[in-house]
């Protein structure tokens, strides 16, 4: 049954690019890397229980290595590969310190280290200061270059299966178990022989690959790179995507990116419409956010994924 | 010489900001366990209405009066919405206030749109010692110290101060005596707005505003009240003058716009000694 | 005799588990009633019903007049100096309810304590605030959680004598909650005994510390009459 639907699923997801209208791929490319991301946000937060509030920070290192990369004529795939690469190694670098927070110190933490790295990448020369990092080349499959949304569409695709099924490992193996338990107690889980310390870091090192793959899938695809292209928003957006959906499920943070960025797009579209006052698109879409974060932690503590769940048990 | 004592008041000044909005968080989280992260945008929805009331003609001191009367109402409301649960987490409440804090973005978009906006201090600038300095960094400084001043004495000499800090110590205890706690904790927030309201008021004329500088308030007033286990407003005062002070004199003599980043390592560093400290003081104890 | 505080079939669960099932207790104006019952009985359950602490779920609660209590732990507001933890008893009083005079009087030994912060007393210090902070409410009937849990024996008589007085100078209904039977069944009028959140005896204090039951369970196998004082 579970299979099947999984299945029907990435069938219906496959068959999508092929059908939408050539506008709204963009919007289903930004979508799956939202979801991408927000994979590693919900595990992070619903398995080692640590609130970041600077998941964007790897998106972007992960989107700056690959088009740096690329830009210095590193073949595109590997600068895409390259890029989880960079963002795990600076997630254990920042992490190895910050990891001993706990709570909002280290919510404040992380928020401070995408503030530190968008006045890095605003200020260095390296990564073309302000202006950004021009002329990032498309990604090259097979020695041809992608240059239509579909292609993007496919291999934003296979990033976010890949990424799922590496979630679903996790939560499944041994170490899971044990931040599971530390998420609980951590001295109990502690005391229970459970490396809590360690697992936390692969967690967060994990979690930043994942967004740091998308970021390269990005980078490619928009061929330009600025501080600009990841505010402070970009880090709240994918905790608001996380806990919509429901922490800690495999689903969750598709459900949560799907749900918000369609949402988003459907009001982007009313706020663009003539007569509609200039600020309405940012007014309408940061009510978004706010509303729903609000509610879900309010009355769906768990998130919509697990609140269906048990709907549906309570039917069937 | 002169430029030490001017780049000195300048960072009082600038901290006086800081510590009001630090000592907000402080004065929240004390007693409900609660890291405000809509602090900021208290400064900034009373820094807005506050320009647009002096743009009708409302004279000045109502205009910023009514700013952080509104700010403290604000607060009141977000502990309604954060708190009002009975057992709702902190951390809940933590994503609860993140919320509203965006939601402060729409409101704010919305009514004064995204657009800067500041409106005149207290004009013309003083000489002292040689160095000349805008006259209303001596009123920001004017009017933090008596506001410390005065709230050392709500929570020392009077008993719903000492309500609060019994809130803090031991809720338990304080339910015991019958004390309302989760009244206790709506009030907390409504000083906390106020604190940040004032941070916002104050500020403005030096600092033009934003939908958005609640960013910088709130990571530098956070970096303040850090310094004191965010448990201790007294701690947040200095240690916000503390940050105004460096950042000012890092940018005079030159370190450019990094003064930003250096509140962000400070509360860093802060952070994780206090960490460290606190899992030393744990293996010893076991 | 009238009841200043009194529980009617009092039901109190904890997310599914059972705390108090079905207890009626009544404390008469002016009487001194014991509660005993080993840990988990559902004691403090009973006390935080009678606070007003948690919503019953079945059952009545009923207070005629003010009733305080003692918290179990003492639960000092420990940065708060002695002075202060006493004023604070007296919050639903209005300011002019809480001048801290009569307490010191009652208790002159917090006198010399009184600007110290309430952490840094001893046991029976704090034993003494807490009694003390509770007083300040003014109450008809004073709810004691575990007075002597913690305490050395002579601290223990000092806080008894002033028990004693209290009730006997001004009249005071006592409730003390006790795992020391012993010592709750001497100073007491009438007791109950609750056993997995019902009461299973009750009666007057002498007739129960008689009783092989209680004797058994409770005071160590000795039947409390023939222990010599």
């Amino acid at each position: 049954m579970r299979t099947r639907t999984v299945l029907a699923a990435a069938a219906v997801t496959l068959a999508l690019p092929l059908l939408l209208p050539e506008r709204h791929l963009p919007v289903y490319v930004l979508l799956l890397l939202a979801a991408t991301v927000t994979a590693g946000v919900s595990l992070l937060m619903g398995y080692a229980g640590q609130v970041s509030l600077g998941q964007a920070a790897f998106y972007a290192i992960g989107a700056y290595a690959a088009g740096l990369s690329a830009v210095h004529g590193v073949p595109t795939l590997i600068g895409l590969l390259v890029a989880p690469v960079v963002a795990a190694l600076a997630a254990v670098v920042v992490g190895a310190p910050l990891l001993r927070l706990r709570g909002h110190h280290l919510a404040f933490a992380t928020l401070a280290v995408h503030l530190i790295l968008l006045s890095l990448l605003g200020q260095g020369t390296w990564a073309g200061g302000a202006i950004g990092l021009q002329g990032i080349p498309p990604l090259s499959l097979a020695g041809t270059p992608l240059r239509d949304d579909v292609g993007y569409a496919y291999v934003a695709w296979a990033v976010l299966a890949v990424v799922l099924l590496i979630s679903h490992n996790v939560v499944d193996s041994r170490a899971g178990r044990g931040l599971r338990a530390a998420a609980g107690s951590e001295i109990a889980a502690a005391a229970g022989g459970v490396p809590v310390g360690g697992y936390r870091l692969v967690v967060f090192a994990l979690s930043a690959a994942f967004a740091g793959l998308a970021g390269g899938v990005y980078a490619f695809y928009l061929g330009y790179l600025g501080p600009g292209s990841f505010p402070l928003l970009l880090s709240i957006e994918v905790v608001v995507m996380a806990v919509v959906g429901g922490l800690g499920t495999i689903t969750g943070p598709v459900v949560g990116a799907a749900v918000i960025t369609l949402l988003v797009q459907a009001l982007n579209e009313l706020g663009t419409r003539p007569g509609m006052p200039s600020y309405a698109p940012a007014a309408l879409s940061y009510a978004v956010y706010a509303l729903l974060l609000i509610a879900v932690v309010r009355y769906l503590p768990r998130g919509i994924v697990p609140a269906v769940a048990v709907l549906r048990k309570g039917t069937s | 010489m002169s430029d030490l004592l001017g780049y000195l008041l300048t960072g009082l000044g600038i901290g006086a900001g800081f510590a009001l909005v630090g000592s907000g968080m402080v004065v929240i989280h004390r007693v409900t366990r609660v890291v405000n992260l809509a602090q900021g945008a208290f400064a900034v929805l009373a820094a807005m209405l506050t320009s647009a009331l002096l743009a009708t003609g409302l004279p000045h001191g109502l205009a910023e009066g009514a700013g952080v009367l509104v700010a403290a109402g604000a607060g009141v409301l977000t502990g309604i919405v954060a708190i009002g649960r009975p057992g709702t987490e902190p951390g809940a409440a933590l994503i609860i206030t993140l919320g509203l804090g965006v939601l402060a973005y729409a409101v704010e978009v919305t009514v004064w749109g995204d657009q800067p906006r500041s409106y005149a201090g207290l004009p013309g600038a003083v000489t002292l010692g040689g160095a000349r300095i805008q006259a209303h960094y001596l009123l920001v400084i004017a009017v933090t110290l008596p506001v410390f001043a005065a709230l050392m004495a709500f929570f020392r000499g009077t008993d719903p101060g000492k309500a609060l800090t019994a809130c803090a110590e031991n809720p338990y205890a304080a339910r015991v005596v019958g004390i309302d706690v989760r009244r206790m904790g709506l009030l907390a927030f409504g000083l906390g707005g106020a604190l940040g309201g004032l941070a916002g008021v104050l500020l403005t004329p030096v600092q033009q505003v934003t939908f958005d500088s609640d960013v910088t308030l709130i990571v530098n007033g956070f970096a303040a009240a850090v310094l004191g286990g965010l448990t201790r407003p007294g701690v947040a005062l200095a240690g916000g003058l503390l940050l105004g002070v460096a950042q000012t004199l890092i940018a005079g003599y030159g370190g450019g716009a990094h003064q930003l980043e250096i509140a962000l390592l400070v509360m860093l560093a802060v952070m994780v000694a206090q960490a460290v400290r606190a899992g030393s003081v744990r293996e010893v104890a076991r | 005799m009238s009841a200043v505080a009194e529980t009617r079939g009092l039901v109190v669960r904890y997310a599914g588990a059972t705390a108090l099932d079905g207890v009626d207790l009544t404390v008469g104006e002016h009487e001194l009633v014991a509660l005993i019952g080993a840990n988990g009985a559902g004691k403090t359950s009973l006390v935080r019903a009678l606070s007003g602490l948690v919503r019953p779920d079945a059952g009545q609660v009923l207070v005629h007049g003010r009733l305080a209590q003692v918290p179990e732990g003492r639960e000092m507001f420990a940065g708060l100096s002695v002075d202060d933890n006493l004023r604070l008893g007296g919050w639903r009083n209005g300011r002019a309810g809480r001048a801290t005079g009569p307490v010191y009087e009652l208790m002159p030994e917090l006198t010399a304590v009184r600007h110290r912060a309430a952490g840094t007393l001893s046991g029976g210090q704090q034993q003494m605030v807490a009694i003390g902070r509770a007083l300040m409410a003014r109450p008809d009937v004073l709810v004691v959680d575990e007075l002597s849990l913690g305490l050395a024996p002579k601290v223990v008589d000092m806080l008894v004598g002033h028990l004693r007085r209290l009730h006997a100078e001004r009249g005071l209904a006592v409730l003390l909650i006790e795992q020391n039977a012993r010592l709750a069944l001497e100073l007491c009028d009438r007791g109950y005994v609750l056993e997995a959140g019902r009461i299973v005896l009750h009666g007057d204090a002498d007739r129960l510390a008689r009783d092989p039951r209680v004797a058994a369970a409770y005071l160590g196998g000795h039947v409390a009459a023939e222990e010599p004082r």
